[in-house]
């Protein structure tokens, strides 16, 4: 992975510098809070319902076990020992202090880490697909790409005060798991016919209050030339958005308003000024930023068949083994090794993508002695050992069942991803973690939820839209309604290749129906699906119809049941 | 053309010292020269150059109203007006004035009308980029010490400070930053420079 040179570094600390004086200005009082807030969100620290909140960058989700147990020290010490992966491959602190936060962010910098562009309206920490540089499926490894636009987008002058937040996904697989249509700006990394890397930018997605999948703007773009391109692009953007109105000032509302035709010919004629300046990258930046990307010292193994793996277990594990090998491991490029995913989401857990400062410490531990050190973190809210020998899964297993991160829900409906909600996050209408662990309390059946396959459930606790639900298969989102806590549902929602933004099926539901109507939608499914049909397929068959009416069915009988109540 | 914005931006601080910062020279105050005109007595035409100021800054879309008129292109000449450019003036729209306008505006300025609006760093960018522009860009308006290094990496080389931030502070906030990742109007990012090595 990445390594820091004397550059990275110096700027990394230089930052921490910059912000301890603001926060010295802040605390003094000469900086006022309203000026402060824009300065500290640019270094990931919110104001939440309870305390601040720090937002730690994991650029494109890839990490070392090195910077696992510093973010765990740094758990225990200034949090309440435990720290929150996001859908956005980063780690959240809820707990923190004002004053502690130029102290976490100097030891995040002697690991490599800050919390640069995390928030505010600027370029933001950019993702990538958790499987980059592993996955059997991909065509070009966009890590490379992925470190140099997050230099180029680190501390970018022109582009501090955008009119809102800009998010990149950068994505080099043939499945998309990075949701790039739902990003203000994705970039599909390819090889033309001279096997030169190109891309594809797509521009105008995301989710939030209008959700929008992204446009084909660009094709075909040398990937030298993305540092000009995208200054043109966001030039277009910081000139153009509208500033008037925080609720359309996303890039998504200027490429609708001017059509992605005329968007890309703006950008097409702004780029014309710069497309050969030295703003470019260079085959010698790439050489030095590819070096940290090279495979690692992977052994010659024989690839083991799914079999040969099951039988490394005793005949009593190989079950559950079996389902675990399923769920939470991936196939990998290079025969003998797979991918695993430790999942984050155990039944009834506190919240989804939480892990503790000794699961933290012990995963850090597990990915030194199967995964060549490295973790990654994804945006469905779990961590990927990504480099671990087929031989060793079992092994792994064990290990990973002690730490409570061996479910095999990977991809399941309890595998939900949810934002913090009300509980913690200060622009939320409504609670998530509640429902999701409710749901999961419903849905502890693990025989059953194998038997269900595929089914992502994703809650936001307000039309942010954090927890993605608009692109669940269910979506819940919190809404507020005279000051009660509602939650609106979603259906059709897809992430990956197929991207959809699910459909509201009608009026919203009191949190203590929620666990019913998911069982009713459920349900149907269950009645109404093909052999081998996933939920999402059986949806697309069948429609919407079903699926609302069964919703509705208890809460009908809980209107007629209060009019009963009434009339006693 | 920003109309509409000219009668928000009324009140433009009036500035005792300018913080300088030339490309390849170092941070320091000078006393301020130039009224900052909101163009919102239209009626009698330029304010009146009294208490010291000799230098005034037009909004750019008076500009294009008046700059025909003999008495405004003799006081330019003689370098008495520069103009100002508004956060949402499209200054890409009127590339012909502009061209004309450099070669008689002594200083040329882009206002922030609050300090989050990061409109006119693409406009300093496209003044020095595109246009080539090479003397001095004065950012007004909402300008606090925490814009100045972004300022100054984009184009800006003067800074007419709102009047309650503290000069000192401000004067150190250039040094905080020995390296760069992206190329900017003063230096190109710190990665070229290295790789040469």
């Amino acid at each position: 992975m990445y390594k820091y040179d004397h550059i990275d570094q110096t700027l990394v600390d230089q930052r921490v510098a910059q912000f301890r004086d603001q926060v010295a200005r802040r605390l003094d009082g000469s900086l006022a809070e309203e000026e402060f807030r824009p300065l500290r969100l640019q270094n990931g620290l919110y104001h939440q319902r309870h305390a601040y909140m720090l937002r730690v960058a994991i650029p494109y989700g890839l990490f070392n076990s090195n910077q696992l147990r510093a973010m765990a020290l740094i758990a225990k010490k200034y949090d309440r020992g435990y720290g929150h992966f996001t859908t956005r491959q980063n780690i959240q602190y809820n707990w923190v202090t004002l004053e502690d936060t130029p102290d976490i962010l100097a030891e995040l910098a002697k690991v490599e880490m800050h919390a640069i562009q995390t928030s505010g309206n600027c370029i933001r920490n950019i993702t990538s697909d958790a499987f980059a540089g592993v996955a059997g499926d991909e065509y070009v490894d966009p890590r490379p790409i992925c470190e140099l636009l997050r230099q180029w987008s680190t501390l970018h002058p022109e582009f501090a005060h955008l009119p809102r937040k800009f998010k990149f996904a950068i994505n080099g697989a043939k499945e998309d798991r990075t949701i790039l249509l739902c990003h203000d700006v994705g970039i599909e990394l390819k090889k033309n016919t001279n096997g030169e890397l190109i891309a594809d930018i797509y521009a105008g997605g995301g989710m939030g209050r209008t959700p929008i999948l992204g446009s084909l703007i660009k094709t075909g773009l040398p990937w030298q030339l993305l540092p000009s391109y995208l200054t043109a692009l966001l030039r277009v953007y910081n000139r153009f958005g509208r500033r008037d109105n925080l609720y359309k000032a996303r890039i998504k509302i200027l490429v609708k308003a001017l059509s992605p035709e005329e968007f890309a010919r703006q950008v097409e004629g702004e780029w014309l000024f710069n497309k050969d300046s030295d703003v470019n990258f260079t085959q010698a930046e790439w050489d030095r930023v590819a070096k940290h990307f090279t495979k690692p010292a992977y052994l010659s193994l024989a690839k083991l068949s799914d079999q040969q793996v099951i039988n490394t277990a005793s005949e009593a594990e190989r079950a559950s083994f079996a389902r675990w090998l399923e769920r939470n491991v991936k196939p990998h490029q290079v025969p003998g090794y797979a991918s695993v995913i430790l999942s984050l989401k155990p039944h009834g857990s506190v919240a989804p993508g939480d892990a503790t400062t000794a699961q933290m410490l012990a995963i850090a531990d597990l990915a030194d002695q199967y995964s060549f050190g490295e973790l990654r973190a994804t945006h469905e809210q779990n961590l990927v050992l990504a480099d671990v020998e087929q031989s060793k899964l079992h092994e792994l297993w064990q290990e990973a069942k002690k730490q409570k991160v061996a479910l095999p829900n990977i991809g399941l409906l309890t595998d939900i991803i949810a934002c913090p909600g009300g509980d913690f996050c200060s622009l939320a209408n409504a609670k998530s973690l509640p429902i999701a662990k409710a749901i999961q309390e419903r849905f502890d059946d693990l025989d059953y939820l194998f038997d269900l396959g595929d089914i992502s459930l994703n809650i936001s606790g307000c039309i942010n839209s954090c927890g993605h639900h608009h692109v669940g298969n269910i979506g819940v989102l919190g809404v507020d309604k005279d000051g009660e806590e509602w939650y609106q549902i979603t259906l059709g929602g897809e992430q990956g290749n197929d991207a959809a933004i699910g459909k509201v099926i009608g009026p919203s539901f009191y949190a203590d129906e929620i666990p019913d109507v998911i069982t009713n939608v459920i349900n149907t499914y269950v009645n109404h699906r093909n052999e081998d049909e996933s939920f999402i397929d059986a949806y697309r068959r069948i429609g919407v119809a079903p699926f609302k009416e069964a919703a509705y069915k208890n809460a009908k009988k809980k209107e007629k049941a209060e009019i009963a109540g009434d009339a006693s | 053309m920003s109309q509409a914005n000219l009668s928000n931006s009324t009140e433009i601080a009036a500035h005792d010292q300018i913080l300088h910062f030339p490309k390849g020279g170092k941070p320091n105050l000078a006393p301020n020269e130039w009224l900052i005109w909101n163009g919102s007595q239209d009626e009698g035409g330029l304010p009146d150059l009294e208490h010291g100021k000799q230098n005034v800054l037009v909004p750019f879309a008076w500009w294009a109203q008046h700059y025909q008129e003999s008495d405004i292109q003799s006081k330019t000449k003689a370098g008495h007006i520069g103009v100002w450019f508004a956060a949402d003036d499209d200054i890409l729209k009127h590339a012909e004035l502009i061209e004309e306008g450099k070669k008689i505006w002594p200083l040329v300025a882009a206002h922030f009308p609050i300090f989050r609006d990061g409109r006119s760093f693409s406009t300093a960018a496209l003044l020095r980029d595109r246009f080539q522009w090479t003397g001095e860009v004065r950012a007004i308006g909402d300008v606090l010490i925490d814009q100045l290094l972004q300022g100054a990496r984009v184009g800006f080389d003067s800074f007419a400070l709102r009047p309650d931030q503290k000069t000192d502070v401000a004067l150190k906030q250039f040094d905080l930053f020995s390296v760069t990742t992206q190329n900017s109007w003063r230096d190109k990012r710190a990665t070229l420079s290295k790789l040469s090595v």
